[in-house]
């Protein structure tokens, strides 16, 4: 088991009044799970997701990774696991601009501590692994949205992580585009590496194994093919 | 890719912020090296005149030198202070006004310094009147005489011309006596400001020029010691109590309470100026950077990186926008310290010889350490921003906005 949440919320405080985002979710991902979390805009997804991925707390509940209580984790050792252990994808990419492709993905391996030789056969590696061998001494700048999102996907994939979690990881691009990178994710998945989704997209959920479907902050059903 | 290689590329991709921040340190940290080198300039250069010739004690009849009152019986004084002991020398300045005739054109206005040496101590020989001798000769006789260099650049005058000078010794009712005299060198006086022509030679030479009429005070008396000039200057006063004697860290002593506290107070407010200056020029390039770039701060942390890594990028950031600019700061500095120099040194009164900016080591390690507490107090609110990021929240406004 990768995580094991149970009933967690997360509550905002608002000039207007608190604001429930996420209410009493339970919810395991163990390895190799491949879930989409859909619904309104609003509905709490990207919230469930900061959560999964240790950028947020809870505010009630329990949210066990690998079996240790992230509430209680300082904020370094979270940073620490996430490094380790969860890769992020955006929406928007959030590629360093001034850094070429293969920088952008070595940068966590750097932080990790990884030797130089190392970090540059990985980055190799990854590159190939995404399809950008070639584009790995071009600028951000120099990519398209697809590339950009390749990049991205390789960065997360940079140390190894069990979980990866993916923001709407095909809403900036065309449908031919988002098409390939939900193949790259999947394929991502069939490696082992678990996969949670947040999308609008119903191509892309329906890949998943698992569909959570939120709205007001609860999961309102769940799919599983 | 470490915090300066990091904080180099961002740097690069921004290069208009990059070299605002840079020159803006640069012009800024000039005229901070330039307040450093003026805040101890004249008390170094003042020091530094005062020990030139060799001469560690002055003996004047007021609290500070060239104040117009005169040590009277002077060269008795001095035989007197020759034989103590601890004196190697003691040389006695008594200094005239005097009319140096041209061939053409109206006279020059000159002071006329006559000087005598007493000393008993065999190395007390070696000890030379305050100018250095640019060309020829020292004078000797009573017949001779040294001219500066704007003397002799407007009367045409080299050594072993002569002069027609007209000096007054007493009273400036006096009809003055024509004497001629002769040039045996062209010399460099220390304390000659830069409206100023001055002559020098033996006290018998300006009793020459004066029709012998000098009288017997003189206005200085110069004294070297064997190696201990505050127990000299001890031992003066004790010989002579209606005298003032002074060693020359002493009279800096008295012109740093007096004269130099209005440089010292400027270089301290213009200091504080600069380098608030400094501190709020990189504290709003950084908050701005920082700010552009808050998905990207929010991202990394997402990825693991952590709070302390992002605050060492802002600060790495600072570093280099600060010691780029420290550096060019310095040749800058030096530059604009040169120039401020001659427009200073134009004031009524300053002797040609004197600095108002002066390099030290000590001001470089001075000016280094401002900067460095610049680069970090400039860095505190943007290293906060990025120490304080929500990273749910600012990833989730990135996408909205």
């Amino acid at each position: 088991m990768i995580v094991d949440a149970r009933g967690v919320s997360r509550v905002f405080s608002m000039p207007a009044g608190p604001v429930t985002a996420v209410r009493e979710v339970t919810l395991q991902i163990r390895d190799g799970d491949h879930i989409a979390v859909r619904g309104p805009s609003g509905c709490g997804k990207s919230t469930l997701l900061h959560m999964l991925g240790c950028v947020e707390t809870q505010t009630s509940g329990t949210l066990l990774f690998d079996g240790q209580d992230v509430s209680r984790l300082s904020d370094a050792r979270r940073s620490l696991l996430r490094l380790r252990h969860i890769g992020f994808v955006f929406q928007r990419f959030f590629l360093l601009p001034m850094l070429t492709a293969r920088e952008n993905v070595e940068l966590p391996m750097s932080e990790a501590g990884l030797p130089r030789a190392a970090r540059q056969q990985r980055v190799r590696e990854l590159l190939e692994y995404v399809g950008l061998a070639a584009r790995a001494d071009h600028r951000p700048s120099q990519l398209s949205g697809g590339e950009m999102q390749r990049v991205a996907i390789a960065r997360a994939l940079a140390n190894g992580p069990r979980l990866l979690l993916a923001d709407e990881p095909t809403g900036e691009l065309d449908e031919t585009t988002g098409a390939q990178i939900a193949a790259l994710l999947d394929r991502v998945n069939q490696s082992g590496t678990a996969l949670v989704i947040v999308t609008h997209d119903p191509a892309l959920a329906n890949r998943a194994s698992r569909v959570l479907t939120m709205r007001d902050g609860q999961i309102e059903s769940e799919q599983v093919a | 890719m470490n915090a300066i290689g990091f904080a180099w590329r961002s740097l690069v991709r921004q290069p208009a912020r990059a070299v605002l921040g840079v020159l803006g340190v640069a012009a800024v940290g000039a005229l901070l090296f330039d307040m450093l080198l003026l805040s101890r300039g004249l008390i170094v250069s003042m020091q530094d005149l005062l020990d030139r010739g060799g001469w560690d004690i002055r003996v004047s009849a007021a609290e500070l030198p060239g104040s117009g009152l005169r040590v009277p019986n002077a060269l008795d004084a001095a035989d007197s202070i020759s034989r103590l002991p601890s004196v190697q020398a003691a040389l006695v300045i008594r200094s005239a006004l005097a009319r140096i005739d041209r061939a053409s054109g109206r006279p020059i206005r000159a002071s006329f310094q006559g000087v005598a040496t007493r000393s008993t101590h065999p190395s007390g020989s070696r000890l030379r009147a305050p100018w250095t001798i640019l060309r020829g000769r020292d004078a000797a006789g009573p017949d001779e005489v040294v001219v500066d260099e704007r003397i002799a650049a407007e009367s045409q005058l080299e050594p072993g011309s002569e002069i027609t000078m007209r000096a007054t010794c007493v009273t400036d009712l006096e009809a003055l006596p024509a004497t001629r005299l002769k040039v045996v060198g062209v010399a460099e006086f220390p304390f000659q400001t830069t409206n100023e022509h001055t002559t020098g030679g033996t006290l018998d030479a300006l009793k020459t020029a004066c029709g012998g009429n000098v009288g017997h005070d003189a206005d200085l008396i110069l004294v070297t010691s064997t190696g201990d000039p505050d127990g000299t200057a001890g031992a003066i006063r004790g010989l002579l109590p209606e005298v003032t004697a002074a060693t020359n860290r002493e009279v800096v002593g008295r012109l740093q309470q007096t004269g130099f506290t209005y440089f010292r107070q400027i270089s301290s407010v213009l200091t504080t100026v600069t380098v608030s200056f400094a501190v709020l020029l990189i504290t709003v390039l950084l908050t701005v950077s920082v700010n552009q770039r808050l998905g990207e701060i929010a991202a990394l942390r997402a990825l693991g990186f952590s709070r302390i890594r992002v605050v060492k990028d802002v600060l790495a950031e600072s570093a280099l926008i600060v010691g780029i600019g420290g550096v060019l700061s310095l040749p800058l500095g030096l530059l604009l310290a040169s120039g401020l120099d001659r427009i200073l040194k134009g004031m009524p009164g300053i002797p040609v010889a004197l600095h108002f900016f002066v390099f030290e080591r000590q001001a470089l390690y001075v000016h280094a350490a401002l900067l460095t507490a610049t680069a970090i107090i400039a860095a505190l609110y943007p290293m906060r921003i990025v120490s304080k990021l929500p990273i749910a929240a600012t990833l989730r406004n990135e996408v909205i906005g």
